[in-house]
């Protein structure tokens, strides 16, 4: 579907009752307009929208049972709490909250909402917000719930508890829901599966393991953290390990996962996969061992990312721990090792 | 920082405010003349003729009539304007606002084409049901709808863009329908800009006089027979007729600005 100069192409994606699906990208990616899409604000020129077994292409979004929640809340400003959440309620004339949903009290005890009721939303804190819009959407029992970046405007110390509160939240209620942002920790600790949007486009879909460790391409792998890119060539192929040769002379041994002999690749190393050593072990079972200067150390909060030259440019991440025990300063001579299994090798177009 | 900046420019700030000042002297003057010249007896004696009540009475029932019908029929205009965009909303934007352009009595003829006694409503109105619509309550709507509905439509089209579409598109989400949203969700967020342009619409009508005096010269409007004594008796009775109904007003505009935002301050903040 085009919205303005936008277009959503070619996204099929399934998702099964209980499961958290997180839709992983850029801004402008066309996450938000998925999103609605699916809420039925927008209809796509061609494609299906199924809900439990029912299509729902063509249907008003109040007919898809469908709760959603934005980034700011969108709490109704001119009614309290109590209101808010009994909107829907309302709506669908099942009476209010007192008439008989004894589960509905208990969810309302425990997101610590009671004591809210007559407040207007202007005078709530944000993770007050959350739980007002989250009781607010399950009130009607929808069947999917749908999450357009949420947390995106908190700081980092209130979106960590508040991220842990939805994935509590949401494995009780046991609802369907897609989660979209652009911020890799909600991804994880949310998601039972994921998909990677740019530009309109799904590029990869799978377990958040799946995507985070074994990127599709050199983007995605980009996107997702994994910040060592190196370009190689398939050297030999033999007992299951590829022998790469990299920039500078410098060999690498990654496990084999169908590339094609004397094939150029891209061979993605995550910087946590990067262990450092003031002197080559003399045995060990890691294959690759890089001699390499320290360029630079950044601290990262509890860890500290540094930055190697190693005939190629390479990034680990070490604990603070590690970087004063070992004194990894600049200037420093270390080697850097990768286990085989932890390289994941791309075709290079 | 703001002490600093006036003290570099004090030059400029003292002729500016020379000008100001005369502007607002030349609009408090008249009104304070206007006042101070009247004596107590003079404005007794005014209110008690019966005409003169009537007519005063006439023009705020008559603005009140057109303030709802103006509600009525350019609150869902707004809306549109506001949610929906083709390629005439442009047009016909400026359609709304042509009435502020057109001369009063300019309105008042071009009316009387399709309400008058040979309009291409009021004829065939009259022939069928007796009613006219010239020299009745019902002139003095139509005249003083035609020059103050530009106002509720353009506040409330103001309001109705002011409400983020989230809250109307959450709101679906939880079942309601679009006519529930409407009402449940977009009326009462943009309800103070609706206000504010019905008001504007009321203090139009209420000060309106060429197109009224052409459609409706009978019954009498308060400005209209302002202008009537005026014309018969001079500056003494019509002067004190104009304090009587400037004073009626104003308390009314007072009264009614307590009653629509001293009601909403105490219902939640606005947005």
């Amino acid at each position: 579907m085009r919205l303005g100069a936008f277009a959503l192409k070619d996204v099929s994606f399934t998702l099964d009752q209980g499961q958290v699906f997180v839709i992983l990208g850029p801004s402008g990616a066309g996450k938000s307009v998925l999103l609605e899409t699916i809420a039925g604000f927008y209809w796509p020129d061609n494609g299906r929208i199924r809900i439990a077994g029912a299509d729902a292409t063509r249907s008003a979004p109040e007919a898809r049972r469908i709760g959603f929640m934005f980034q700011d809340y969108a709490l109704f400003p001119h009614l309290t709490v109590a209101e808010n959440i009994d909107f829907g309620l309302t709506i669908r004339r099942r009476g209010s909250r007192e008439g008989g949903h004894p589960e509905m009290e208990d969810l309302l005890g425990r997101l610590g909402l009671r004591k809210l009721m007559e407040r207007k939303p202007a005078t709530l804190s944000g993770g007050e917000k959350q739980r007002v819009a989250l009781a607010r959407a399950l009130v009607t029992e929808p069947r999917l719930f749908l999450f357009d970046e949420p947390l995106s405007a908190l700081d980092a110390h209130t979106r960590g508890a508040l991220c842990e509160e939805l994935k509590a939240v949401l494995g009780a209620s046991g609802i369907a829901a897609i989660y979209v942002t652009h911020n890799q920790t909600e991804a994880l600790i949310l998601a039972d599966r994921m998909a990677v949007l740019r530009d309109g486009e799904l590029l990869q879909t799978g377990t958040t393991s799946e995507v985070f460790n074994s990127p599709r391409d050199e983007w995605v792998a980009g996107f997702v953290g994994v910040e060592n890119v190196i370009e190689g060539r398939v050297l030999s192929i033999h007992e299951g390990i590829a022998d790469i040769e990299l920039p500078a002379g410098r060999k690498l041994e990654a496990v084999d996962n169908g590339a094609a002999p004397s094939s150029r690749v891209l061979a993605c190393i995550r910087p946590e996969d990067v262990a450092l050593e003031r002197m080559p072990p003399a045995e060990s079972s890691v294959r690759n061992h890089f001699p390499g200067t320290i360029l630079s150390a950044e601290a990262l909060g509890p860890v500290l990312r540094i930055r190697l030259d190693c005939g190629f440019p390479l990034l680990a991440y070490v604990t603070r721990r590690s970087y004063l025990d070992l004194g990894l300063t600049p200037g420093t001579q270390v080697v850097a090792s990768v286990k085989a299994t932890a390289i994941h090798l791309i075709p290079r177009p | 920082m703001r002490a600093r900046t006036f003290g570099q420019s004090r030059g400029l700030v003292f002729v500016f405010s020379l000008f100001g000042g005369l502007l607002l002297v030349f609009i408090l003057l008249p009104l304070f003349q206007m006042y101070a010249r009247q004596t107590p007896a003079a404005l007794i004696r005014i209110a008690a003729v019966k005409d003169v009540r009537s007519a005063i009475w006439l023009s705020l029932e008559a603005a009140g009539l057109t303030a709802l019908i103006a509600g009525m029929l350019g609150v869902p205009l707004a809306y549109l304007l506001a949610h929906t965009s083709f390629a005439a909303k442009g047009l016909i934007e400026a359609v709304v606002d042509l009435p502020l352009t057109i001369p009063h009595t300019v309105v008042g003829i071009a009316l009387l084409f399709v309400f008058g006694r040979t309009g291409i409503i009021g004829a065939p109105v009259n022939a069928l049901t007796g009613f006219q619509f010239w020299g009745t309550l019902g002139g003095i709507v139509i005249a003083m709808l035609f020059v103050s509905v530009p106002y509720t439509v353009n506040a409330a089209r103001v309001g109705f863009e002011a409400v983020d579409v989230r809250f109307e598109k959450v709101a679906r989400t939880l079942g309601a329908g679009p006519w529930t949203v409407f009402l449940k969700v977009t009326l009462p967020l943009a309800s103070r800009s609706i206000v504010t342009g019905l008001m504007l619409t009321y203090a139009r009508s209420i000060s309106e006089f060429g197109a009224v005096i052409v459609l409706s010269y009978y019954p009498m409007t308060a400005p209209v027979k302002i202008y009537d004594l005026f014309l018969q008796f001079g500056l003494g009775d019509s002067s004190a007729m104009a304090v009587l109904f400037l004073t009626v007003a104003l308390a009314l505009f007072i009264l009614l600005r307590y009653l629509a935002y001293g009601g909403m301050v105490s219902r939640g903040p606005r947005q």
